[in-house]
């Protein structure tokens, strides 16, 4: 985990290091399946997936991505920042064999009492540089000089109106 | 015809029960966990945490959100529908009953959002409520889609909330 960056050292379009997870191959796929013992046949048997689901191959699971978008931005928070909230949609799928590009850009800023409140824009790009998964993440950063953001969170009266919201929501 | 019946529009809404996971959080699922999201945070690790904010090793933050699973001694759907060529895999969530008529349609995971408030520490117990918050159809190019939303609060076992999450699920109808 990395040192936490500092709210007062953050301007809007600033750019997180990526995060690069692939190539994902089926052996990925099955080893995420296990650990959260979800049985979906999509993502490890290919016959079922190509020929009963229609798809055009395995798919990579969305609850893997998320991890990826949640890891990206839980590094950067550091141990005395906070990721508050993050929103996903699987808008295109990523298929096994993929390599992907998790990206986030700071979208804009707000003060609250006790620390800063950080909005941005994610996703999940392929190599081919087309976009599966936008999202956007509330992240919560300590000023400089000041302590670190309250651990467990607490979404004050202040932190709740600041205007900083995800943007978009989920696919409905 | 709808396939969001009455009887479907009867579930949304109406929270589910706490329910506990069957496990709490084990430092070897942990590592499952972190090993299969390619996350090898040190915060993660046995003995890890001890100086720190959060009291001792710690779960990925998302951890908690697969963590109810069948517990031993309920129906096993996999070996039930081992023979079945249509059966998906997809093993419906303890704590929120079928949707009548729709849990055969094929399934894809349209998005999430989750809310976060601490992490779950090792030997922690968990706890689930979950609700339909909505149900309905949706004609996109690809045909008729069900698009079902379920929100859910994960705390520990003490009442302490660990984070809310709000899922959304598109069951293709044609």
């Amino acid at each position: 985990m990395s040192q936490t960056p500092l709210f007062d050292d953050v301007r809007a379009g600033m750019v997180l290091a990526p995060l690069h997870k692939g190539p994902l191959t089926t052996m990925h796929l099955m080893r995420w399946s296990a650990a959260m013992e979800n049985w979906h046949r999509i993502h490890y048997d290919r016959s079922f997936a190509v020929e009963h689901d229609r798809l055009p191959d395995l798919l990579v699971n969305g609850s893997l991505k998320q991890q990826f978008i949640v890891q990206l931005l839980k590094d950067w928070a550091g141990p005395d920042g906070w990721v508050w909230k993050v929103s996903v949609q699987f808008r295109a799928m990523n298929l096994v064999g993929e390599t992907l590009r998790i990206w986030a850009r700071v979208r804009d800023t707000r003060e609250a009492q006790a620390f800063g409140l950080v909005g941005l824009e994610l996703g999940i790009l392929n190599a081919h540089g087309q976009e599966s998964t936008p999202g956007s993440a509330v992240v919560a950063l300590p000023y400089r000089g000041g302590p670190p953001v309250p651990y467990p969170f607490v979404a004050t009266e202040d932190v709740l109106l600041s205007g900083l919201h995800l943007q978009g929501g989920t696919r409905a | 015809m709808t396939l969001v019946t009455d009887a479907v529009r009867a579930l949304v809404g109406v929270w589910s029960e706490a329910e506990p996971a069957c496990d709490p959080v084990e430092q070897g699922a942990v590592r499952r966990f972190a090993q299969a999201i390619m996350d090898d945070d040190s915060a993660y690790a046995p003995g890890a945490g001890g100086g720190t904010r959060h009291g001792g090793p710690i779960a990925p933050p998302l951890f908690p959100n697969h963590m109810l699973r069948r517990p031993l001694g309920t129906a096993d759907v996999v070996q039930q529908r081992a023979n079945d060529p249509d059966f998906d895999g997809v093993v419906p969530a303890a704590g929120l009953p079928p949707l009548p008529g729709l849990q055969h349609l094929p399934v894809l995971n349209g998005g999430s959002e989750f809310e976060f408030f601490r992490h779950a520490r090792h030997g922690e117990q968990v706890e689930f409520r979950q609700r339909y918050a909505q149900v309905h159809e949706k004609i996109s190019d690809k045909g008729t889609l069900i698009v079902v939303v379920i929100e859910g609060e994960i705390r520990s076992r003490d009442g302490g909330l660990l984070l809310r999450s709000r899922r959304t699920l598109l069951r293709r109808a044609a």
